[in-house]
């Protein structure tokens, strides 16, 4: 088993690699000078290239060095946990990541139970009425949520929910995944993947619902209700959790737009702090923690696949 | 104690579809009587499948039966609710598959799907059905059962699972099995084991079976009786020695001429077929929907369909066929 | 006596039953589409959506860019049917020009990442082996992480650089075009949003290569001296327009949410030039006291997404009906 998740860890980590390599590159190249931006809101025409201070700067932080020393220096650093320091106000990257992603992890985990506990079982209720109006209800509400963006349902939720009939209070910063602050965010968060989670169950268990042993069960005369919970979901499980590793990947990322409508202090709102400064110290330790995040779900997902399908385990005996 | 276990009277089943109705059986009648053996043949689509579906209202959403009756030990089949059929499948009637890979689920393992259904009809717990499970699978000539019900279908060869399939329907010992073309997927080889296990089984157990299949001669060895459909009716029905010896219908002899076996008796040369290709059930059953590619065809063919009728009263066994024309003479029947 | 080539020629027309069936396939699927009331509805508002893309700026009573400091913030009025921004234009003409921001934008990503995706995952499907290997490996790492994410990384770090080589070349040339920073923006945010989108495209397209490739009639095509052009236009690309279609329509509804939420975020297209996304942006920062700022861009927004899923469904189930077998 440990064999298992190594080897899946090994297919997993160059990817990470070049695609870290890749940002850093961008980054690198791409954007500005990061003295300048440090000391941007100082007299800049103290720090410009040629001015000793400026090379002497240079040389202390390293940025004369070619690039894949520089690379591989910071992926060094990073795997001890530190990311170097902000460029906008010099505190450790490490530690600002460090305060804003248990908000943001957690959203995220609140969201995917929301999602698993209501979608799945909306989705399993759709198939099986297909074609009926439960099915068409679900269908058509599933659809029209996901296309409405996510900083379109915040406030409009908001403004019917704290504003048109005063329910709530305004939700702003995070106390907390089980307060009355939190309802109004995760409810936004969780619509939108919960409909592609609708469909998604109901497409697989209409499948199932189609093969010849659900037929057989029926022919041995099994009550439906078996037929259906023991003989129909189990099969159905695989993609479905495939479809919440999606939507767990997704939250973590996707947690941008939520945090800046509602004011949360999570990795997103980070994020766009790194963009309003050019910040890219920042910018680049918090997509390597959304990397590093979005590759270990991947990769508890790849190791639940053997668990649900039997097909997938290695040959106890292998015979014939 | 040979008491008529099953009789179908006049059954009719439909589908629905884009093109309109699909008349898929149109008026069958038959039985079946306690212990014996009957082998229903013919060519895809002819109906053989769908007739046995229907008995247990195992048919698609598209399709209903639209009149008819199956008394099944007393009671009629096709007026029971879904509860009472419920506990007829299984339970009283045994069904056997074609793909023994697709219809067994692939996340469970084959104890647990064999045993099941002794949960449910006779209230076992799990070990009593675990249990059970493992003697059904030494009882189909499965070795090492004891292993074996912990593991999953796919690590089965093709000819196991299809004893595992056997061994399935026969959990609550069922006094019907109907098996739907059991050895269609199967190497030749392993075909004649399956039949002979079915064979050593029936002749122990005693029960009842309707053997599906498009393979005459592989039923010959096996069935009391033999009944032969074309396009959604019966064309002709006997005992399997007269069905060989002395077809009636010109469809079977059609059937019987394209045997390569068959033809090494006669010292026939050449390999017939039967020309043309089946009729589309979409249209009205109200000819003969063999006349088109019958040789003996007369102008009634074409005018009226014609009913199953007995051409000679055996002692056991009427011989019937459906056909206004007396092949051996030419002449008009009835 | 059957000769090869005989056989060749009833594989060959199999084939040709193949496409000809498909033609008859298409009627089938159009006419299922038009049976699907929503996905009707929907199409009608895409085809709204066209027209005031095309035609909307001219049609506008006032100057989208005009600001009147004197009028701000104005609720809806018979003057200004859903009010003024902040600065004083005209929000009707704002989001009317929105659309044509959101339309041009959606349908160039579509455009170039479909075609880089086409010709991506034809490559893969078509050669096979390492050339796969690699392709496939490469598309699927960029699908498993976040667009967004990814999206502002890209944004973020090819601005710089690009306004850089702006300057240069209008210092070298002095075209006026070169001035424009709103057509860096659209240029920054159309390759952005297409650096992410093209993978799709390429998985569908080397699934259809493949299964293509492995088809008795395309074999006997090759045998009988068809050139592969032909094969190409006869066999791969009738199967596998409708799948692309899909995710065409697909493609458009995420590309107008990507360009706005880049816009929002600031890293798309910037005001003045409206930006449903970016009007929803400053309309975020008063929504309490002037919401009409806020509820007028990301209703239409809302409305335009919604018809987009709509319409890649029915087109879905237009073009890949499913029978439920029971």
């Amino acid at each position: 088993m440990f064999r298992f998740i190594l080897f899946r860890l090994l297919r997993w980590l160059p990817g990470v690699i070049v695609l870290l390599l890749i940002i850093y590159a961008l980054m690198f190249y791409g954007g500005g000078d990061p003295i300048q931006i440090m000391f941007s809101r100082e007299a800049t025409d103290l720090f410009q290239p040629g001015n000793p201070r400026y090379e002497a700067l240079k040389e202390k932080l390293g940025l004369n060095r070619p690039f894949l020393v520089q690379f591989g220096d910071y992926v060094w650093k990073a795997f001890q946990g530190d990311l170097g320091l902000s460029l906008s106000d010099g505190r450790p990257v490490s530690a600002s990541i460090g305060a804003a992603l248990p908000i943001t992890v957690s959203i995220a985990l609140a969201a995917t139970a929301i999602i698993a506990i209501v979608g799945i079982p909306l989705g399993v209720i759709a198939a099986l009425n297909q074609n009926h109006w439960p099915d068409n209800l679900i269908l058509s509400s599933a659809l029209f949520f996901w296309g409405i963006p996510t900083f379109v349902m915040a406030p409009l939720l908001m403004v019917l929910l704290c504003l048109q009939f005063p329910i709530l209070p305004v939700p702003h910063g995070w106390s907390g995944v089980f307060t009355l602050n939190a309802i109004i965010p995760l409810s936004v968060a969780a619509i939108r993947p919960m409909a592609l989670v609708i469909r998604q169950a109901r497409s697989a268990v209409l499948d199932v619902l189609s093969e010849d042993y659900i037929r057989t069960a029926r022919a041995k005369g099994l009550p439906e209700w078996v037929t259906i919970t023991k003989h129909a979901l189990r099969p159905v499980l695989t993609p479905v959790v495939t479809q919440m590793g999606v939507v767990m990947t997704n939250l973590l990322a996707g947690s941008l737009l939520l945090e800046i409508v509602f004011g949360i202090p999570g990795i997103g709102r980070l994020i766009r702090d790194g963009i309003l400064n050019s910040d890219y110290s920042l910018l680049l330790g918090c997509t390597l923690v959304v990397l590093a995040l979005v590759t270990l779900t991947n990769l508890l997902v790849d190791i639940t696949y053997p668990i649900l399908d039997p097909r997938l385990r290695q040959a106890q005996r292998g015979e014939e | 104690m040979n008491g008529v276990l099953l009789e179908v009277k006049d059954l009719k089943t439909r589908f629905r579809s884009r093109g309109g109705l699909v008349y898929a059986v149109n008026g069958v009648s038959f039985h079946v009587k306690r212990g014996e053996t009957l082998g229903v043949v013919g060519e895809s689509g002819c109906g053989k499948s769908v007739t046995m579906l229907s008995l247990l209202r195992l048919l698609p959403p598209a399709a209903r039966v639209e009149s008819g009756s199956a008394l099944f030990e007393g009671q009629d089949l096709l007026k029971m609710n879904y509860r009472q059929i419920q506990k007829v499948r299984g339970g009283k009637i045994g069904l056997i598959f074609q793909d023994p890979m697709t219809s067994f689920n692939p996340v469970l393992t084959i104890g647990d799907q064999v045993g099941e259904a002794l949960i449910y009809h006779r209230h076992a717990s799990k070990e009593v059905a675990l249990k059970r499970a493992i003697e059904l699978l030494q009882l189909v000539g499965i070795p090492d059962p004891e292993q074996r019900i912990k593991d999953f279908p796919h690590q089965f060869s093709g000819g196991m699972r299809q004893r595992a399939m056997i061994a399935m329907a026969l959990a609550c010992e069922p006094d019907l099995i109907i098996a739907d073309e059991p050895t269609t997927a199967l190497d030749v080889t392993i075909q004649a084991q399956i039949v002979e296990l079915v064979k050593g089984l029936r002749d122990r157990l005693g029960v009842a079976i309707i053997w599906i299949t498009h393979d005459l001669s592989l039923v010959a060895g096996l069935a009391d009786r033999i009944m032969v459909m074309y396009a959604g009716m019966i064309v002709e029905e006997a005992k399997t020695e007269e069905i060989f010896d002395d077809p009636r219908h010109p469809y079977t002899l059609g059937l019987l001429s394209a045997l390569p076996a068959f033809q090494a008796e006669k010292k026939v040369r050449r390999l017939a077929s039967i020309p043309g290709s089946p009729p589309d059930l979409r249209a009205q059953p109200i000819s003969c929907p063999f006349y088109l590619r019958c040789s003996y065809s007369i102008d009634r063919c074409c005018l009226e369909m014609p009913a199953l009728q007995t051409v000679r009263n055996g002692k056991e066994n009427d011989h019937r066929i459906a056909c206004f024309v007396n092949i051996h003479e030419r002449s008009t029947v009835a | 006596m059957p000769t090869s080539s005989t056989v060749d020629l009833k594989l060959a027309s199999e084939g040709a039953a193949k496409h000809e069936k498909a033609i008859g396939i298409w009627r089938d699927s159009f006419n299922r589409l038009l049976k699907n009331k929503m996905a009707v509805v929907s199409m009608v508002v895409v085809l709204i959506l066209f027209f005031f893309a095309i035609f909307g700026p001219y049609l506008t009573p006032y100057d989208f860019l005009k600001q009147d400091l004197s009028i701000r913030s104005l609720p809806p009025s018979v003057e200004h049917w859903l009010g003024t921004d902040y600065l004083g234009r005209d929000v009707l003409s704002r989001v009317i020009y929105g659309a044509r921001t959101a339309t041009l934008v959606s349908l160039l990503v579509v455009v170039l990442s479909s075609l880089i995706g086409v010709i991506v995952g034809s490559i893969s499907g078509y050669f096979g082996g390492k050339v796969d290997f690699f392709l496939m490996w490469f598309t699927d790492l960029n699908m498993a992480f976040p667009n967004l994410v990814l999206g502002v990384v890209l944004s973020v770090s090819l601005r710089p650089p690009l306004s850089r080589w702006m300057e240069q070349m209008y210092l070298s040339s002095l075209n006026p075009v070169f001035r424009q920073s709103s057509l860096l923006d659209l240029a920054l945010v159309v390759a952005v949003i297409v650096l992410v989108a093209w993978c799709p495209y390429a998985r569908l397209l080397r699934s259809q290569v493949m299964a293509v490739r492995n088809y008795n009639y395309v074999l006997a095509a090759r045998a009988l001296g068809l050139p592969t052009f032909t094969i190409v236009t006869k066999y791969i690309i009738p199967n596998a327009i409708g799948p692309v279609i899909v995710q065409m329509s697909a493609g458009m509804g995420s590309a107008m949410l990507t360009e706005s939420a880049l816009s929002f975020l600031g890293i798309g297209i910037n005001p003045p030039i409206p930006s449903w996304g970016n009007m929803i942006n400053e309309g975020l920062r008063q929504w309490t006291s002037a919401p009409h700022l806020l509820a007028a861009p990301a209703l239409v927004l809302g409305l335009m997404t919604v018809a987009f899923s709509f319409l890649g469904d029915g087109l879905n189930d237009a073009l890949n009906p499913r029978q439920w077998k029971g």
